[in-house]
């Protein structure tokens, strides 16, 4: 007998020990996977945020500008760059070949004749002398001084030409690279051009997104709840409602994007890929995710707060708006704060309204054509250049910064007003 | 209290019954409340004494099944009669509950919400006044006035019990309901509230819901037995406790069953 239970509580303690192990490991595994993640993209993506520049010495000829002497501002305005730039970038290796002359050219970013306007425009006495000039490396250089190119790679499977390879190596050894923060990736917008693609058009179409998210979904779900909650009698209309909610939220997002596509750009004629049809189909999906922390939320306020004011001749209304709604913010607010996170990182269902189309303007307002973060990584992995695997993954550490952000937000608020009560 | 030697009936109860669905709760009763006295409501759990002392505010109105029938008269105006407004007749009839509800508010604003909705106050100063009297009433101005903008959920279990007392007589109740206010405090606690009731009955009718026989001896002049959902026996609290009429209150009263 006594043997007998010494058995059983021995079994009982090794159940306990293998259950615990079963969950450190369950622990250990998710931590490993999310590890592996976030170190991938950190060691992607991280070069993104520097940007080489190629440093030549521009000499700003008044003839080559086609420039009369004395020119006005408005001339430097007008005036053609371009002969001056290839002139530039020609004088480099004086004895090129014309095909090595296309490979110069090929050296700087594809706009480059602006940096050189810009810095004339900035400083016009330069004519007629010469100065160093910062310009953009093509972005394949720019892969090769971050060592990200595989130089070995016979020529022919190389976009770097080994001229160009030449050429580089020697402006390295003169101390003529350099690389510098990139800011343009987060003041430009999209471009064709891995070196001049930024993020501001999509970054601002997604805080555009989410506002109009935010205007629109906030204030029905909350009035949705707290009627549902508080007001609507409980019969099998409203269990009916309730079910339905809880149907909505399951709904894949790709749904609600044919829904905007079909009811919103095809009958309401709104404006395509702007922020506001795409906040709109946001929060048709956010909708349900705070109608459900709402409720929960105001479920979570002790009965006994609701009787003492009613008991106080407070009337329903005065209840709930007084005391019970007030009480549920917290809850309510971090509930959204999820749910406009969850939007936040949304792709399908922009794609469909056509928030994917190629924008490089930066949207001033939410009825301007814009991307959003998720959907500029989806076109950015699209992408063939190398420049843009790196950008694929900044990317991804932004709209990551932002969702940590988001939900350390949500904590603080859940945290601040809990506490000041209790 | 006694004018020209009649007793003053405050609340007159005629054959209410209590459904909860379709169970019912409460059979027939008939209890006449005597103004500015004490009346304790005493029986074993689950006996209706609650459910009838929420049918004096019309709180049971707050569940969804539940449905009352008969008359209740208060001031010669039956409540549960349909031109009855539940907020007007909830500022005349005061409430405390068994576990004490401060809102999660300060001390201050807890004691100014009921004058506040009932428009009570002109200005600030009056509302001042109107805190101060209520807290000085329910005892609790001395160990709080110097705190009255901190929170009421602070206090300890009797100050908050007080702090309700004190919020349910801010908006000068004709009569206070109190369903066990002191089954979640300790002794000292429940005697400063027990002197509190003593208090209180000049200005106020108060019905106490009360598991202690102990308490419903001490505090109240008449007492309603209640079991099953009936009115066993009514009548002044010397004689429902020295000498009871019915076989059940006896055994009740002395702890024979209950």
């Amino acid at each position: 007998m006594n043997k007998n239970k010494e058995k059983l509580l021995n079994s009982r303690y090794r159940a306990e020990k293998r259950f615990q192990f079963y969950g450190k490991s369950a622990i250990f595994l998710a931590l490993l996977f999310l590890t592996i993640f976030i170190f991938k993209i950190f060691s992607t993506g991280y070069t993104a945020f520097q940007k080489t520049w190629l440093i030549v010495p521009v000499t700003f000829d008044a003839e080559t500008m086609y420039l009369d002497e004395n020119p006005s501002k408005e001339d430097l305005e007008d005036a053609d760059y371009f002969d001056l730039a290839l002139q530039t970038m020609f004088d480099l290796d004086k004895s090129a070949s014309e095909k090595q002359q296309n490979d110069l050219k090929r050296m700087v970013s594809y706009f480059f004749e602006r940096e050189i306007k810009r810095e004339l425009l900035n400083d016009p006495s330069l004519i007629g002398k010469t100065k160093d000039v910062y310009l953009t490396a093509s972005d394949d250089l720019d892969q090769v001084f971050k060592g990200n190119y595989p130089r070995d790679l016979p020529e022919d499977q190389r976009r770097v030409t080994d001229y160009q390879l030449k050429i580089f190596d020697q402006l390295v050894e003169q101390g003529r690279v350099e690389s510098k923060f990139n800011l343009s990736f987060f003041t430009y917008p999209d471009s064709r051009e891995a070196e001049l693609a930024g993020i501001a058009s999509s970054f601002m179409g997604s805080i555009f997104s989410i506002l109009v998210c935010l205007v629109i979904a906030f204030p029905v779900a909350v009035l949705a709840a707290i009627y549902l909650e508080e007001f609507a009698p409980k019969n099998r209309f409203t269990d009916f409602i309730e079910v339905n909610i809880n149907n909505l939220a399951a709904v894949p997002s790709i749904v609600f994007g044919l829904l905007g596509l079909g009811i919103l750009l095809a009958v309401f004629q709104l404006p395509r890929s702007t922020p506001l049809v795409g906040g709109i189909t946001l929060s048709l999906m956010t909708l349900p995710t705070i109608i459900i922390a709402c409720r929960a939320s105001l479920k979570a306020v002790p009965p006994s707060i609701r009787e003492a004011a009613l008991a106080m001749g407070a009337s329903k209304m005065q209840t709930t708006m007084h005391h019970t709604v007030p009480l549920s913010m917290p809850g309510t607010l971090s509930g959204t704060i999820i749910g406009l996170a969850q939007a936040l990182g949304e792709t399908a269902p922009l794609i469909l309204i056509g928030m994917v189309a190629f924008v490089n303007t930066i949207p001033g307002s939410p009825l301007d054509p814009a991307a959003s973060l998720p959907v500029q990584i989806y076109i950015w992995a699209e992408s063939a250049e190398r420049g843009f695997v790196e950008k694929v993954s900044a990317c991804i550490m932004v709209l990551l910064g932002f969702l940590i952000i988001m939900n350390l937000f949500a904590q603080i608020i859940r945290h601040k007003f809990e506490k000041k009560w209790s | 209290m006694k004018k020209n030697g009649v007793k003053m009936i405050k609340i007159n109860s005629k054959n209410v019954d209590v459904f909860y669905g379709k169970k019912q709760a409460l059979f027939n009763i008939n209890l006449d409340i005597e103004e500015n006295q004490v009346t304790a409501l005493i029986g074993p759990s689950g006996c209706g004494k609650s459910t009838f002392l929420r049918c004096l505010n019309r709180m049971n109105d707050v569940i969804d099944i539940c449905r009352v029938k008969g008359q209740i008269i208060i001031n010669d105006f039956d409540i549960n009669d349909k031109s009855c407004d539940v907020v007007r007749l909830r500022e005349k009839i005061g409430m405390v509950f068994q576990k004490p509800n401060p809102f999660p508010k300060t001390i201050y604003e807890n004691i100014s919400y009921g004058p506040t909705i009932h428009g009570m106050a002109q200005s600030k100063n009056e509302m001042d006044e109107i805190v101060e009297n209520s807290l000085k009433k329910a005892a609790l101005w001395e160990e709080v006035k110097d705190r009255l903008h901190e929170p009421g959920t602070g206090l300890s279990g009797g100050q908050q019990q007080r702090l309700c007392i004190a919020r349910a007589i801010s908006v000068k109740p004709e009569v206070i309901l109190m369903d066990e206010p002191c089954s979640a405090l300790d002794p000292i606690a429940t005697a400063q509230i027990e002197e509190l009731i003593d208090e209180l009955k000049k200005d106020h009718t108060i019905i106490i819901v009360t598991h202690s026989m102990a308490q419903a001896a001490r505090v109240s002049q008449n007492t309603g037995f209640f079991h099953l959902g009936e009115l066993i026996e009514h009548g002044s609290t010397d004689k429902i406790f020295k000498n009871p009429e019915n076989k059940r209150t006896q055994d009740y009263i002395t702890g024979r069953f209950g």
